[in-house]
């Protein structure tokens, strides 16, 4: 794609501009300032892979793969307002999913070790366990506010602070799964996942594009479950005071 | 030895608002105790104290003469039992329920304990294996107090169990309570807004207003209030009832 193209896609965003503009939606500075970021970002990310992709050595990854864990923890944790150590907790479920995928598509050969793979499925692990700790944690401050009765009961009978928010635990790690599973059962027929419309637009062959889609697809559902069950497991003692009372987060 | 006490506590809200401030009382043996106040001074929020349910501002609480700070909160919980104004069904049958204490503790499940309870709160009829939510308010609260009841505790915490139960429930509640437990009955701390409820369970009352505290025998504190502030809420609480 040459560059008088990618200039030319500029009319994409004034034809949004004028809508906003005629109808008086007040968004055009926003729009201006979103263009100029994500050109700005997507142009700098595109140098650092290039410079990336030219290594030969894996090490060199490391440290943009914690930078990328870093950024997500910190971004998800965002879901987790009043639940002090919630964003290393989440750092730690994301690396040690990180760290499943690699080691399994790298000890058994399914990807080459070379950077392009390791970056572009890295980036796409962590940013589906990102989203996955995300609605995780929307889902347990949900659950856990309006199951205060049930889990106060609980804890009145004795309970530990594990069985009083295990039902919780559970329907939030289930409901964290959903959107990734509903995504694995219309893969293809309602959405062409974007990776493989990429590959296609690249010039490789569909047969080929299809093989990798599969991999992420399957990849992304045992990395949804693994970062929400770790977790829910790293996390479920911040819900409660150490007198094993049931915090108000509101309140605090 | 006593079975629950409190010295000295007190429960500043976080706005600053103090409930109570330095109030003491103990029990010593299984008896039914009133706890009356105005709505919003405190009442429910020292019964969850009580149940280390909520935290207090200043003083301790005692169970069997020894202070929460020297407790396990479970092991405590397991001995002074909470139970809601709502009562809440957790998730399954009514056999789930019944059976709630002994599997999170992995105790045997005493049946004929459990049967014997449903026939003092009137359930005997009842079908253990129907879905729990599905029962009326005042059968949810009589299965309730039987799941809190096969803890065995040393003394029940209750926050307005009958408020919203209709005459039949409320009597039946009240008769599981009194006669409950005859090889270690436990004892009884009521909240309730029912004066007649209070003369009728309780041998003893304490009354909380505006920070203050009083324990007296029940059937003193009606007969003669012991603070002017007591004199008003009866007054006010008659008035409520009507002629």
């Amino acid at each position: 794609m040459s560059l008088t193209a990618v200039a030319f896609t500029l009319l994409f965003v004034g034809i949004t501009v004028f809508v906003s503009m005629r109808q008086k939606l007040g968004l055009e500075r926003d729009i201006i300032i979103g263009t100029i970021r994500a050109a700005v970002q997507l142009m700098a990310v595109g140098l650092v892979l290039q410079a990336v992709f030219r290594t030969e050595h894996l090490a060199v990854l490391l440290p943009i793969i914690i930078a990328m864990i870093a950024v997500a923890a910190w971004h998800a944790a965002g879901r987790g307002k009043g639940l002090s150590g919630i964003a290393w907790r989440i750092g730690i479920a994301i690396a040690a999913t990180e760290a499943m995928i690699m080691l399994l598509l790298l000890g058994l050969h399914i990807i080459a070790s070379t950077p392009q793979y390791v970056i572009s499925i890295s980036g796409m692990t962590i940013g589906n366990a990102m989203v996955v700790a995300g609605l995780f944690l929307n889902q347990m401050k949900r659950d856990v506010e309006s199951s205060r009765g049930e889990i106060e009961t609980l804890l009145a009978l004795g309970a530990s602070v594990r069985q009083a928010i295990q039902l919780c635990m559970k329907r939030a790690v289930k409901a964290s799964l959903i959107p990734t599973i509903d995504g694995m059962k219309t893969v293809g027929i309602v959405q062409l996942p974007g990776m493989m419309t990429g590959m296609i637009i690249a010039g490789a062959d569909p047969m080929q594009a299809v093989r990798y889609q599969i991999l992420i697809v399957f990849a992304f559902t045992s990395s949804a479950a693994v970062t929400s069950i770790i977790l829910s497991l790293l996390s479920y003692k911040l819900w409660f005071t150490e007198a094993m009372q049931l915090r108000r987060l509101g309140n605090e | 030895m006593g079975i629950l006490a409190f010295a000295n506590l007190s429960k500043t809200l976080p706005g600053g608002r103090t409930l109570f401030s330095s109030i003491s009382a103990a029990i010593d043996e299984p008896e039914s105790v009133a706890l009356l106040a105005p709505s919003g001074h405190g009442k429910s929020t020292l019964l969850r104290i009580l149940a280390l349910l909520d935290t207090a501002s200043g003083g301790e609480v005692l169970l069997e003469s020894k202070a929460s700070s020297g407790w396990h909160p479970q092991a405590w919980r397991k001995k002074a039992s909470y139970v809601a104004q709502q009562s809440v069904m957790l998730p399954g049958t009514v056999a789930d329920n019944l059976h709630t204490f002994s599997r999170l503790h992995e105790t045997p499940f005493d049946e004929a304990e459990a049967t014997r309870l449903m026939k003092a709160a009137g359930l005997s009829s009842m079908d253990w294996a129907k879905e729990a939510e599905t029962l009326s308010g005042g059968e949810k609260q009589r299965v309730a107090l039987v799941r809190s009841l096969l803890a065995k505790p040393s003394v029940l915490l209750l926050d307005e169990v009958t408020a919203s139960l209709d005459e039949h429930s409320k009597e039946a509640v009240e008769k599981l309570l009194l006669t409950v437990g005859s090889e270690a009955k436990p004892a009884l701390v009521w909240v309730t807004h029912d004066m007649e409820q209070a003369r009728r369970v309780s041998t003893r009352t304490w009354f909380m207003a505006d920070g203050a505290f009083t324990a007296c025998e029940t059937a003193l504190f009606f007969r003669r209030p012991p603070t002017e502030a007591a004199e008003r809420f009866l007054q006010r609480q008659a008035s409520e009832a009507g002629p």
